[in-house]
């Protein structure tokens, strides 16, 4: 295979996926999902509030609970802020909002945009990522996305009644299948990254020395923080690789 | 019902907390079908009337491959993360994400702070609120970070930065994933599987079957399923009873 210099690969520019994922509407659906979670947020406390005495539960815990959840909060949400702005040139502001900000998770959008792409022939972010194929790859992440919360609405009632028959089946299942399943789609999806070009094994490269010296320190120094930031700092580093790279030729 | 009656009154402790749970459930679930609507709306307005050409069936497609990856998860997690959230907060964790990284250890924090005990209401009513703190926090950094300076971001980066951020975050993401998933390793046996199955797939039987990779992740999460389950450690009788 050849390894093609970045800029002769660059076919489409951003702007044309762009265009499309940042459309009114996209803002709009945005911006509902933000309004139904702050809903949410208001109906719950309010239920709270009224059966704290039931629970015997006073005025001061609640307002603990929700401090003590509010800073834990802090590191992990300004983590996810820099993985999602690392995603505003493939997924669009909104997209990126919903998906990843929300309901979803960088590791399996990335995951699943990427599988999506390759059944209609192209790429995600990369050569040939052309209005249509983030179309699909969107259209796909988002059914994806969708499943978990049907799997919520579906199991939660069954759970609650304790007679959800796969609590019962052999632990083992439970926990072999899904860590196969996991391991191979990403270690799959990232082998397919080494055949593209040498700039994506480098970029796969920085991200993994990033990743390992995120955890070496955190393990050395024993900082929480550090751990909750890598993902963020492992995707800059990366993509940081990556930029030299393609500057320097 | 007297607003001063004693909590320890054990009547009125089951009608107030049967009433957070109808709330809970109700608007829960209203509220995540709402969520679940509209994160379907863009993606059906970007396919079918944004004048792109996308049929129905290429979609489909590439569900069915997504689901065939990741579908066993749909069931997993919500089975996993159920005794720990409780049903009031089910549905806030799942429509939020971020549910291992963030909203756990935000329930946890709080439940130690105000000495509930795991499993009791207080803890789930703490947990709630926690997580509500946590949505507070989230919505708010998404909102001014993302949201505003990504927008200004997105029209004063230089193209080259974009183009960079765009063809490469795949493999920026991918190698710190491999790395979390070697270093944090419960099951070596399938992680060994795994690696060796994506290797002989990618590097191996794609080159030699020209359109074939598209479905090599497929073929690559399946077998590895199929080798992992026939491989694994029967140690114990129960194990081999069970199987």
């Amino acid at each position: 295979m050849t390894y093609a210099p970045i800029a002769q690969q660059a076919v489409t520019t951003p702007g044309d996926v762009l265009a499309y994922a940042n459309l009114p509407f996209l803002w709009l659906v945005a911006v509902g999902v933000f309004a139904v979670i702050i809903g949410q947020t208001v109906i719950y406390m309010r239920a709270v509030r009224k059966a704290a005495p039931a629970a015997e539960m006073s005025t001061g815990d609640i307002s603990t609970s929700v401090r003590a959840g509010a800073i834990s909060a802090i590191g992990p949400s300004l983590a996810v802020v820099v993985v999602a702005i690392a995603m505003l040139a493939t997924l669009g502001t909104p997209g990126v909002l919903v998906r990843v900000g929300l309901i979803g998770s960088a590791k399996y959008e990335v995951g699943a945009a990427s599988i999506a792409a390759g059944t209609a022939g192209g790429t995600f972010g990369g050569e040939g990522y052309t209005p249509e194929i983030f179309a699909i790859a969107f259209a796909a992440i988002s059914l994806g996305g969708a499943m978990w919360l049907i799997g919520a609405l579906v199991l939660t009632p069954l759970l609650k009644k304790g007679d959800v028959a796969l609590s019962r089946t052999n632990p083992k299942l439970l926990s072999i299948i899904p860590a196969a399943a996991m391991l191979a789609a990403f270690f799959c999806l990232g082998f397919q990254q080494f055949v593209i070009s040498s700039t994506h094994i480098f970029a796969y490269l920085g991200s993994a020395a990033g990743m390992a010296l995120c955890i070496w320190l955190t393990r050395f120094t024993g900082k929480k923080w550090i751990a909750e930031w890598s993902q963020g700092i492992a995707i800059v580093a990366g993509l940081a690789v990556a930029y030299f790279i393609t500057v320097a030729s | 019902m007297t607003t001063n009656a004693i909590p320890t009154d054990a009547k009125v402790s089951a009608d107030g907390l049967a009433v957070f749970d109808r709330t809970t459930s109700r608007w829960g679930r209203l509220t995540m079908l709402m969520g679940l609507a509209l994160s379907l709306a863009g993606p059906i307005y970007i396919v079918f009337f944004a004048g792109l050409d996308v049929g129905i069936s290429q979609v489909l497609v590439a569900f069915l491959a997504v689901a065939a990856t990741f579908g066993v998860l749909w069931v997993i997690e919500p089975v996993t993360y159920y005794p720990i959230l409780g049903q009031s907060s089910m549905y806030q964790a799942f429509m939020i994400g971020n549910i291992a990284n963030k909203l756990i250890p935000a329930a946890l924090t709080a439940q130690t702070a105000i000495d509930a005990k795991p499993g009791t209401r207080r803890a789930e009513l703490s947990a709630v609120s926690a997580i509500s703190g946590a949505v507070i926090i989230h919505i708010a950094s998404l909102l001014i970070f993302v949201g505003l300076l990504g927008t200004w971001l997105l029209s004063n980066l230089p193209p080259d930065i974009m183009q960079v951020m765009k063809t490469f975050i795949v493999p920026a993401v991918l190698g710190a994933v491999h790395v979390q998933a070697l270093m944090h390793l419960k099951q070596p046996r399938t992680a060994l599987i795994a690696v060796l199955v994506s290797a002989t797939v990618v590097f191996v039987i794609s080159p030699m079957v020209p359109g074939f990779g598209m479905y090599g992740t497929v073929l690559a999460v399946l077998s590895t399923v199929a080798l992992a389950w026939f491989l694994r450690k029967r140690t114990t009788p129960t194990d081999a009873q069970a199987s």
